[in-house]
């Protein structure tokens, strides 16, 4: 742990028995407020952390909402929003402004309870993930040893949320798309899961801090290149939490050309706009865990790097996936539903089961990640996906069969 | 298996080599004109030219108008306003005078020596009593003779695009309004005048219909300034 920068800066509510912040409390608060219970002055430093954290946390989708307009304008050769502020930065803040004044509708057939917390759920959930994922070295909410098991747990909620959405909406869109929601959530966490396991057993620890510890040697000790079954199993992850977050190619419960917006239909106003600010929130958020488990955490690519914590590197990388899905929703056409399982069922689950078989022996063959286990990893990587370039010339170049009408 | 194994590639070439042509695609240079903001559109790419006989804006050069009413009477929707009077016998604002269109777009007003009829374009041609001007869509300031007999101009004959004769004003123009909110852009009017003054640009420079108030859509030709022959300080050679 590094005290470099004041801790004061930062969020730093550090271990679950919240030692951290019954110090501050018993040595800040207690002498300027006297007769304040040392547990309730606890409870109040921890609240007030929280309350940054949620205070700034959705000012992401402000910034992201308009980073993929921006990025989806250069793909198509246009400039995007340009009048709203200098280069059309406020815009989001204009949509914003509208989405509030607008007329929150409630469907008069629905079931009126759950079109209301509906919302709420998916806003909740989707902030919740927030609080284990590691920013940097003392930027974090809460660092609990079951880290990546609370994130999947709570974003697996998610579906909950779509599925009232859907049901409580009376509406046919929404209730198609809430139920292919729910099909392609259930079917892609299992490879999804599969995938973190592959790092978990690795590491040995499902908390946040003990994973992104492991890689602190540098670029070539990061999770994604300690054995090649990692490397299959951070592409089926970043793929799976593609269809997790609902993005293009798999925006099937959302799909505007099919139906209308899916589970969303029926919403208006700062109802509407809760789920679209939880939308990019997932988006950042599946990105920052793939960074987390995969690509280094908070860590740099050379060992000693330990600027203001890793704050700056981690959201470059973040980043960096972000811009990844933007590319790849450009990219590809939307799947058809049965192309959607087939992937899941039939390509990514056998996949991680046999990266799971994998990495065991793996762990097995080598039990510390020394420097001759990355060696031969890196080189077992590189030499697979060199013959898989010189093999693909081969695959390619037999005929197709003829077609059959 | 074996098809098996090749799905797998199929399907992450294709993925790849469609996110290396939306790539190329995001280092593209962009097409969008902000287009009220922006006219320079030759330094654009990908820029359509606009087509000849292009019907934009209209626009009036109010110093060849003679105010015969021709194109109010014929404008199908009456966008077109015009008030003005014949000065009294024996008066005239200025005498005839010439107007040499030059082929880099300026205009030299002055009188021609010799005779208007048989203009020879082979020799140059004399201008005395010059007043000239740049572009002619530059903002039209007082356009008469100078009145000062030493300004004499001698131009090649290759230069000339067109030599045209100005007769003496004997009319007084009030007013020459254009509602541009009404213009339905058929271009009788144009069409109809004796000495081509009413034109319709053929650019989209400087054009911004986009309003709150419909009023300032109404462009006002009328340069009253012009019939003020006393007063010196708008008299501009811009040569």
């Amino acid at each position: 742990m590094s005290d470099i920068l004041p801790s004061s800066l930062f969020i730093q509510i550090q271990d679950a028995s919240g030692n951290w912040a019954s110090d501050f409390a018993e040595n800040v608060i207690i002498p300027k407020i006297p007769h304040l219970p040392v547990e309730l002055g606890t409870i109040l430093v921890m609240l007030a952390c929280a309350g940054i954290f949620v205070a700034v946390v959705p000012l992401l989708p402000l910034v992201l909402v308009l980073a993929e307009r921006k990025v989806a304008a250069r793909f198509q050769n246009r400039t995007g929003p340009m009048r709203v502020g200098p280069w059309g930065t406020l815009q989001t803040l204009a949509d914003g402004i509208k989405l509030i004044f607008k007329e929150d509708f409630i469907p008069p057939q629905g079931d009126k309870l759950l079109f209301l917390l509906a919302p709420y759920v998916i806003f909740a959930c989707s902030f919740a993930v927030f609080a284990a994922i590691p920013f940097g070295q003392n930027i974090l909410v809460s660092d609990f040893n079951i880290g990546i098991f609370y994130i999947m747990a709570i974003s697996s909620v998610i579906v909950m949320g779509v599925i009232m959405a859907g049901w409580s909406s009376n509406s046919k869109w929404s209730l198609l798309g809430s139920l292919r929601s729910a099909a392609q959530i259930v079917s892609y966490e299992i490879p999804l899961g599969l995938s973190i396991l592959t790092v978990v057993m690795l590491v040995g620890s499902l908390g946040m801090k003990d994973i992104v510890a492991t890689q602190e040697n540098g670029f070539f000790s990061w999770l994604i290149f300690r054995s090649p079954f990692t490397f299959l199993a951070f592409f089926i992850f970043f793929i799976s939490s593609i269809a997790e977050v609902n993005r293009t190619p798999f925006d099937l419960p959302e799909a505007e050309s099919e139906i209308v917006a899916g589970f969303h239909t029926e919403y208006s106003g700062m109802r509407f706009a809760l789920f679209f600010i939880a939308e990019y929130a997932n988006m950042f958020a599946v990105s920052a865990i793939a960074v987390t488990l995969f690509l280094g955490g908070y860590e740099g690519i050379l060992p000693g790097y330990d600027f203001l914590g890793g704050f700056p590197g981690f959201v470059i990388k973040t980043l960096g996936l972000v811009f990844l899905m933007m590319w790849l929703r450009w990219t590809l056409p939307r799947l058809r539903v049965d192309q959607l399982m087939n992937l899941c069922w039939k390509y990514f689950i056998p996949i991680s089961f046999f990266n799971i078989l994998g990495t065991g022996v793996w762990g097995l063959i080598f039990k510390t990640d020394d420097i001759w286990s990355i060696g031969i990893s890196c080189t077992i990587i590189y030499v697979g996906l060199i013959s898989a370039y010189a093999l693909a010339g081969r695959v390619f170049s037999r005929k197709p069969a003829p077609q059959t009408s | 298996m074996d098809k098996y194994i090749r799905n797998i590639y199929k399907g992450v070439y294709s993925v790849l080599v469609g996110m290396r042509i939306t790539m190329r695609q995001f280092f593209e240079p962009n097409v969008t004109h902000q287009y009220p903001y922006e006219h320079d559109f030759e330094k654009k790419q990908n820029v359509r030219e606009i087509p000849k006989g292009y019907r934009g804006q209209l626009y009036n050069r109010i110093e060849d108008c003679i105010g015969c009413k021709k194109c109010e009477m014929i404008c199908p929707v009456d966008c077109i306003t015009i008030q003005g009077d014949k000065l009294p016998k024996g008066e005239q604002l200025w005498d005839s005078m010439n107007v040499v269109h030059l082929k880099d777009g300026r205009e030299i007003i002055g009188i021609l020596d010799g005779d208007d009829k048989d203009i020879n374009l082979e020799g140059s041609l004399t201008l005395t009593n010059t007043t000239s001007r740049l572009a002619p869509q530059e903002v039209i300031d007082r356009l008469e003779p100078s009145g000062d007999e030493s300004r004499t101009q001698t131009i090649s004959g290759d230069e000339v695009s067109r030599v045209v004769t100005r007769n003496p004003v004997v009319f007084y123009l009030d007013q020459f309004d254009i509602d541009m909110s009404l213009c339905m852009y058929c271009g009788l009017c144009t069409e109809v005048c004796p000495t081509e003054c009413l034109v319709m640009k053929d650019s989209l420079e400087g054009i911004e219909y986009s309003k709150f108030d419909r009023t300032d859509l109404i462009f006002e030709f009328d340069k009253q300034e012009m019939y003020n022959k006393n007063d010196e300080s708008s008299i501009e050679a811009a040569d």
